[in-house]
């Protein structure tokens, strides 16, 4: 039985939910920034040009084409861009969940959290020096830390609100099929009134 | 489509304002407390934030505290009565305070003033770095600042002299400050130069239910003199060097009963060594604070010999749980208590064994269970809590000023002070330019509230009737 889709934009997220193959399939899109293409771009011309300069030089190579190549070796190194095309949760019943990060040149990596190592969902607020923001991390069996549920984008906390009531009844239920996980209950909207638990 | 009647759009025009003018009146605030001290430290500042949080919590005001990670405590944590503390990750670099980096905590208040959608930001203690920095860039984001003064400070030293031009610059810009005694009030005054109007006297308060008498009343036939503060120079332990020997001497049936710890606890020791009184002066060392009250019920009397205090709280303790106070007269402990709870000397060895006298004189006419009832009334942290609410609604009530019209104050600090804080300013508001550039204040997630226990109950039941409707 294939489920309705759901679909949420803000800002350059966007957030896609559907069942396939009996599989609960929760995605964050992520729109590209074409400026930041654009200088990853201009970084590798500029160490480019940088390595060809120094070889067509008639001299032999002396101390500042190091430099030079080494300079611009490391602003090529932080201009460069890997985008990441979307990153996925895979509720998987009786199995566990998978999570999955897709890049645009399309490379994917894959994590796998078995039900039994699953302890508890939780919406997190990261204080870092810089800044504050909310995570999606999973607490597991027998680990002291915490596995970060989307590890490249940080995704506002209304998209990850139900995302995080899907692994709650998923954890809640050990695993059991989607008809049961996917109910609203009452115990859940007592838990769902506090969803800055930490 | 329904046509608006200009009587339609008259009584829109009125729910309006009446919505204004009650807005206006029973507003509830959203302070955010800032200090490098805080729990899990401990002190007097860190108090005075924990329960003046509490009560505004009970007010229904949202309190949320700022401070910098102390060991492994960094983040998000949720106190008692659902306080919310951010142990943001700077670490402590002197004293407990954090590294004066001027700038770089901008990013980070921002973003907590706006997630949390701020209304006033309330820093506590002069030389608490974080507490500076985060006021001044609420004010430069437009915010209304309370700052409260928690010491006196000295004019003439160096050290003195940099930290009063530092509260100068900070102080210049404020909407309220608030301190804790009228002594220190008149402190602050001459070192920042702050209009006196704009400062409220708000005093410290003391857990009544925690400090509470012994039940039963203690003899008289041996009497117990209690001492408990850290061991510093500051606390006048070279005083108590001088005092304690000539009580013991004087009145054969005293003994003391010194708590806590510090660089000069071996002066003490010594001095019991060298006059013989280690059966009749008793040596606790760090006595926590889950402990006091069951340190200050053994004893009849408490001294406090400290050089310089804004306020006391030790001795409302100490007079909450029924003891008689021997204090010096210095700061403003003579404004703490009425003059039949406290024997006042100045801070020299004769006339603090004189005090002594005087009190031991006076103690059979005191009975503790009165002294609690007294101090219950004369010091509540509910009252320091809807004073501070006064001192809240004074800061709104503030006119909202840009860029342009804040430079003169800073001007005034000083000849060349002046020009510099200028210039601190106005890179200050280019930096926040830059940061809502880089990070829109409409991309910063506002945080959801949590509702008291009771609300949530009521918000379930209405969730409930409503899923039964949907289905």
């Amino acid at each position: 039985m294939k489920n309705r889709a759901v679909e949420m934009s803000s800002g350059v997220y966007t957030y896609k939910h559907h069942c396939e193959g009996g599989f609960d399939i929760h995605e964050i899109y992520i729109k590209r920034s074409k400026f930041r293409v654009l200088f990853s771009y201009v970084g590798e011309i500029f160490l480019f040009a940088n390595v060809l300069h120094a070889l067509l030089l008639k001299e032999s190579l002396c101390i500042n084409s190091f430099w030079s190549i080494s300079f611009a070796f490391a602003v090529a190194k932080c201009l460069k861009y890997k985008p990441v095309k979307k990153e996925s949760l895979l509720i998987m019943p009786t199995f566990g969940v998978q999570l999955e990060q897709h890049f645009w040149s399309g490379r994917v990596h894959r994590q796998f959290v078995p039900v039994g190592k699953l302890l508890k969902p939780v919406l997190n607020e990261h204080v870092t020096p810089i800044t504050c923001y909310w995570s999606l991390v999973l607490l597991l069996h027998s680990e002291d830390k915490l596995v970060r549920v989307f590890k490249k984008v940080y995704p506002p906390v209304k998209m990850m609100v139900p995302i995080w009531k899907a692994l709650d009844a998923f954890t809640n239920y050990g695993g059991m099929g989607n008809s049961v996980a996917l109910q609203p209950n009452p115990l859940l909207i007592n838990v769902e009134q506090g969803c800055t638990a930490t | 489509m329904e046509n608006v009647t200009g009587e339609g759009i008259s009584d829109q025009i009125e729910r309006f304002q009446t919505q204004l003018q009650m807005d206006g009146r029973g507003r509830k605030h959203r302070i955010l407390m800032v200090s490098d001290f805080f729990f899990p430290n401990f002190g007097g500042v860190e108090s005075h934030i924990y329960y003046l949080s509490q009560c505004l919590l009970k007010l229904g005001h949202k309190v949320i505290v700022m401070t910098h990670a102390y060991g492994n405590r960094s983040g998000v944590r949720y106190v008692t009565g659902g306080l919310k503390v951010y142990y943001v990750p700077w670490k402590p670099f002197l004293m407990q305070n954090t590294l004066p980096t001027l700038f770089l905590t901008f990013p980070i208040v921002r973003t907590i003033l706006i997630r949390e959608k701020i209304s006033v930001v309330h820093g506590h203690q002069a030389f608490s770095t974080l507490c500076h920095e985060a006021l001044m860039h609420a004010r430069t984001m437009g915010y209304k600042v309370v700052f409260t003064d928690h010491s006196l400070y000295g004019f003439a030293d160096a050290g003195s002299i940099h930290m009063n031009k530092v509260l100068q610059f900070t102080l210049a810009d404020i909407d309220q400050a608030i301190c804790v005694s009228h002594t220190s009030k008149e402190n602050t005054v001459l070192r920042s130069g702050i209009s006196p109007e704009k400062v409220f006297m708000v005093p410290n308060a003391v857990d009544t239910a925690m400090f509470t008498p012994s039940p039963d009343r203690l003899s008289c036939d041996e009497i117990v003199i209690v001492v408990i503060s850290r061991l510093v120079y500051r606390k006048g332990a070279d005083l108590l060097v001088e005092v304690i020997p000539e009580v013991c001497r004087l009145f054969p049936k005293v003994r003391f009963i010194v708590g806590g710890d510090g660089p000069k606890r071996v002066r003490i020791e010594e001095m019991r060594e060298k006059f013989s009184l280690q059966d009749r002066v008793e040596m606790l060392g760090a006595v926590p604070h889950a402990q006091v009250r069951s340190v200050l019920i053994s004893g009849h009397i408490f001294l406090n010999s400290s050089l310089t205090e804004a306020f006391c709280i030790a001795i409302l303790e100490a007079a909450s749980c029924g003891l008689l106070t021997v204090s010096t007269r210095v700061g403003g402990v003579p404004e703490v208590l009425p003059d039949d709870m406290v024997v006042l000397a100045e801070p020299a060895p004769e006339d603090m064994v004189r005090a002594v006298r005087k009190a031991i004189d006076m103690l059979p006419g005191i009975d503790p269970q009165v002294m609690h009832l007294r101090m219950k009334k004369l010091y509540s942290w509910d009252d320091v809590a809807k004073r501070t609410e006064i001192v809240y609604d004074r800061a709104m009530q503030s006119p909202q000023t840009d860029l342009l019209e804040r430079l003169p104050r800073y001007l005034r600090c000083g000849a060349w002070a002046g020009k510099l804080f200028c210039l601190v300013m106005i890179i200050n508001y280019l930096l926040w330019c830059l940061l809502e550039y880089l990070q829109p204040t409409e991309g910063i997630e506002e945080v959801p509230d949590i509702r008291p226990v009771h609300a949530r109950l009521e918000s379930v039941d209405d969730t409930c009737e409503t899923q039964g409707k949907g289905i």
